[in-house]
């Protein structure tokens, strides 16, 4: 009898304590927990392995772990597709409110959301801009062995027979690396339609095209091709900066400017948090990206890369999202492709 | 320094005792990550990357990374060990590069060769392993620049093939098996579309934006497909059940395999070596080729050994391949390789065309684990073969519950959503009329992987062509995969008018 009495006390308070551990759980979620993070971290780059945003979202992972700003540990996960606009409608939806899960991303959140083929409904007004940590450049790349020395000779011949030359890039038409490829033959009087430019998924895969003789010339940006051009396997003919590289092996490099191209195209990379991210974890976040980006660990992860230190956070970073919405209509609205 | 000087280099990096610790540690736990449905090689290998950063964080950097590595790369092809034996076992392919397993791997448990074909399986993923290996020292770098030649148009008339191809995976009827072929293009359309970015097909539902998920099909189909049938028609009440006569493989089952294996090896490694084509379609491709070759045709999807033998071999093999574009090039060519890619990329490693000079001891210290990984996958796997052929003898009435409860967990685990929870019922009931109709719902689940990257490759190839479609002739190697696809379809057709009796797929 008393056993079984101990057994019941047993039982209900098994009960009790798990119906606790319940409601301690809800209300963690919805009102942002003062402890956070309380559980693994995931940091979404929505491209394939090898790009850039791959590339920053590990960097940050990795930086943050290894210098013990942030102890949970932080994963990386791909989710490729349309050029980011998958992963955005779900995190715009899905994970509106998952504190745990940010996104690595760059002007693509505007673009898409901009262009007339807009394949995304959401922009960054459906998410919490966290930080701006880093600024890249355009790049046209061609192989080492390509007859093309310079820029203008490339585009000299896609002015003569646009459909001679294949370009390709790592996202679809109309997005980042279409416009990188597309505005030094814009600004220098080609029609952007006429140029041919093949999408693939993520700039690993095109960078293969590029290798394998199956493009002529890609648009991407210099943290993709810094490896290769160090292999000695392409050669780089133009970044997008407004002034020449400081980076090792790549200082001769002309910008568009050099070359009488008035243009120049920034790839800033930022992370953001889900739309309504709690107030604990975005100061949380915005106060540990500013920690980050005063780290040795993080400047030498950055020149490691070959990106350039820019950094904004919180509010600036909204303004200047802002600003870069403005620009950006301008480039499509010339190129013919605002929606 | 000659090959085979930096592979012994290799092999004293992993005769070291703690990194034979972490190849150890890293097949043990990819062998549990491959039977256990849901958490596949991908989100194995993810959730360990900081684990393994912690257990090595005590070690200089460049040995940091290669245990790491060794242990991670460990997890990914023991997975491809393990990933088996749910499609034997309870016909619920647990990774997506083990559905084709399920056709005739789950027969030959149903009569009792449960142990026969596990056994198999992992024999023969341990010889695949090691011939993939083999190749990877050998073949690395002329590989690699194949891969990378490998344009749009080779890509498609690839993928073509392998849906001409499809006629090997019909039952009775191949007009049943086009339509199912038809139907998984259909799927397959379905979400934002890669080239253009536009959405298909889904009606501003963002569940479909990034579409159909092949696996939740895949086990809807086959494992609730397989229970509704047992609970509709009542068979599962107190049939005997099958007798497990013994664990290892016959005499004859190990003659009838050493050549599929031997086949699906070849054919594993080299498909898995281009990037995006990976283990999945390597399976399949292994499996039709044997059934095609095969003397015996009809004997397939009702427990021939070979269609155990041939596919498994070639995801294993697969899995070693796809090392090569990632080693050499830094290209991932599949989900799991990116995320190994990551994990070189934390160490400031960078995968690609100056790995091999800048750090052999990482490089050449994998790839000699990887030999000792794949030994002790076999040593580990033959004793776990008797435990799990037990599995098999439980009463269906406790074995369909668990059935259920594996692949909502599994499908779950991968997706997230409860959206794919309804698509699995979904499949399951329409896979139980599927399977009482006599239409094969493999065509379907090959034609959903195929079809996305038969559409993409073939608008990629006429962008670059200005839109000519003699592209796909023009290229030597295209050329030939469509004179074997054509030949693939034509040959029987002929033999066939001039009277000869032969076995095809008869109109049933």
């Amino acid at each position: 009898m008393t056993m079984k009495k101990k057994l019941l006390t047993l039982f209900s308070a098994a009960a009790l304590t798990l119906t606790l551990a319940a409601c301690n759980d809800s209300e963690e979620t919805s009102s942002g927990d003062k402890d956070y993070p309380t559980s693994n971290l995931t940091i979404v780059a929505p491209s394939g392995a090898g790009g850039g945003w791959d590339l920053t979202s590990r960097s940050i992972a990795k930086v943050m772990n290894e210098t013990k700003l942030i102890e949970k540990p932080i994963t990386v996960e791909n989710k490729p597709g349309g050029g980011g606009a998958v992963f955005m409608a779900t995190y715009a939806t899905k994970e509106a409110k998952n504190d745990y899960m940010l996104m690595v991303k760059s002007p693509p959140i505007l673009i898409n959301n901009l262009k007339a083929e807009g394949n995304s409904p959401y922009g960054y007004k459906d998410t919490t801009p966290l930080a701006q940590l880093t600024k890249d450049f355009g790049a046209i790349v061609v192989r080492a062995d390509s007859p093309y020395e310079s820029l203008t000779d490339l585009l000299d011949a896609v002015k003569a027979d646009p459909t001679a030359l294949t370009m390709a890039g790592g996202s679809a038409p109309g997005s980042m690396d279409h416009l990188v490829t597309i505005l030094p033959a814009f600004e220098y009087g080609i029609d952007p339609k006429a140029v041919k430019y093949v999408s693939y998924d993520g700039g690993g895969e095109a960078m293969a095209a590029l290798l394998g003789n199956n493009a002529d010339a890609i648009g991407t940006d210099i943290s993709t091709v810094t490896a290769y051009v160090k292999s000695g396997d392409v050669r780089v003919l133009a970044v997008t900066a407004p002034e020449k590289l400081t980076i090792e092996g790549l200082e001769e490099i002309p910008t568009l400017y050099d070359l009488g191209i008035e243009s120049e195209f920034t790839i800033w990379r930022g992370i953001f948090g889900p739309k309504d991210m709690s107030d604990t974890a975005k100061e949380y976040w915005v106060e540990k990206l500013t920690e980050l980006n005063e780290k040795e660990e993080w400047k030498a992860e950055l020149d490691r890369n070959g990106w350039a230190q820019d950094f904004r956070a919180g509010d600036d970073f909204t303004k200047f999202l802002e600003e870069q919405e403005g620009t950006i209509t301008e480039i499509l609205t010339a190129l013919g492709m605002k929606k | 320094m000659s090959t085979i000087q930096y592979l012994l280099d290799g092999f004293a990096i992993a005769f070291q005792w703690h990194n034979i610790l972490f190849a150890l540690l890293g097949v043990i736990i990819g062998t549990a990550v491959g039977v256990l449905p849901g958490i596949g090689p991908m989100s194995g290998v993810a959730l360990l990357i900081p684990v393994t950063a912690t257990l090595t964080s005590g070690l200089p950097i460049e040995m940091a990374a290669t245990s790491s590595i060794i242990l991670l790369a460990g997890v990914y092809y023991g997975a491809m060990y393990g990933g088996s034996t749910t499609s034997i076992l309870l016909n619920t392919p647990g990774e997506s590069s083990s559905v084709v397993t399920t056709l005739d791997g789950y027969q030959m448990a149903r009569q009792g060769r449960a142990g026969a074909a596990l056994s198999i399986a992992a024999i023969g993923s341990f010889i695949a392993g090691i011939i993939a290996l083999i190749g990877l020292v050998l073949l690395a770098r002329p590989l690699s620049k194949v891969a990378i030649n490998f344009g749009p148009a080779e890509y498609f008339s690839l993928m073509l093939l392998g849906l001409a191809a499809v006629s090997g995976l019909a039952g009775k009827s191949i007009t049943k098996a086009l339509i199912m072929t038809v139907l998984g293009l259909l799927l397959g359309t379905i979400g934002i579309d890669a080239v253009s970015g536009i959405a298909r097909f889904t009606y501003d539902q963002p569940v479909l934006f990034s579409g159909i998920e092949f696996l939740t099909v895949a086990v809807g189909l086959f494992a609730l497909g397989e229970v509704f049938k047992t609970i509709f028609e009542k068979d599962g009440a107190d049939e005997p059940i099958a007798k497990i006569d013994r664990i290892l493989p016959t005499k004859k089952d190990l003659k009838d395999s050493a050549a599929p294996i031997a086949r699906g090896s070849f054919l594993g490694f080299f498909l898995g070596v281009l990037p995006g084509a990976g283990a999945t379609l390597a399976s399949f491709f292994a499996y039709i080729t044997e059934k095609k070759i095969s003397k015996n045709p009809e004997s397939f999807g009702k427990g021939n050994i070979a269609g155990v033998a041939s596919p498994e071999s070639a995801n294993n093999a697969a899995s070693g391949g796809a090392m090569i574009p990632l080693l050499t090039l830094g290209i991932p060519g599949s989900g799991t390789t990116a995320i190994l890619m990551g994990a070189f990329i934390m160490y400031n490693i960078q995968p690609g065309p100056l790995l091999f000079e800048e750090h052999p001891d990482v490089a050449w210290g994998l790839i000699a684990s990887m030999f000792l990984g794949n030994l002790m996958l076999l040593i580990l796997n033959m004793p776990l073969v008797r435990v799990f052929a037990k599995i098999i003898q439980t009463p269906k009435r406790f074995l369909l519950p668990i059935i259920i409860a594996i692949s909502i967990f599994g499908v779950y685990a991968v997706q997230y959503t409860t959206f794919d929870l309804f698509l699995l019922l979904g499949c399951g009931i329409a896979g139980y009329f599927f399977a009482k109709n006599d239409f094969p719902v493999a065509p379907l689940v090959l034609a959903l992987v195929l079809g996305p990257m038969i559409e993409n490759n073939m608008r990629r190839a006429l962008t670059i062509s200005n839109g000519e479609f003699s592209i796909f002739i023009a290229k030597p190697l295209s050329l030939i995969f469509l004179v074997i696809a054509v030949l693939w379809i034509l040959i029987p057709i002929l033999m066939k008018l001039r009277g000869k009796n032969v076995i095809i797929n008869e109109e049933g």
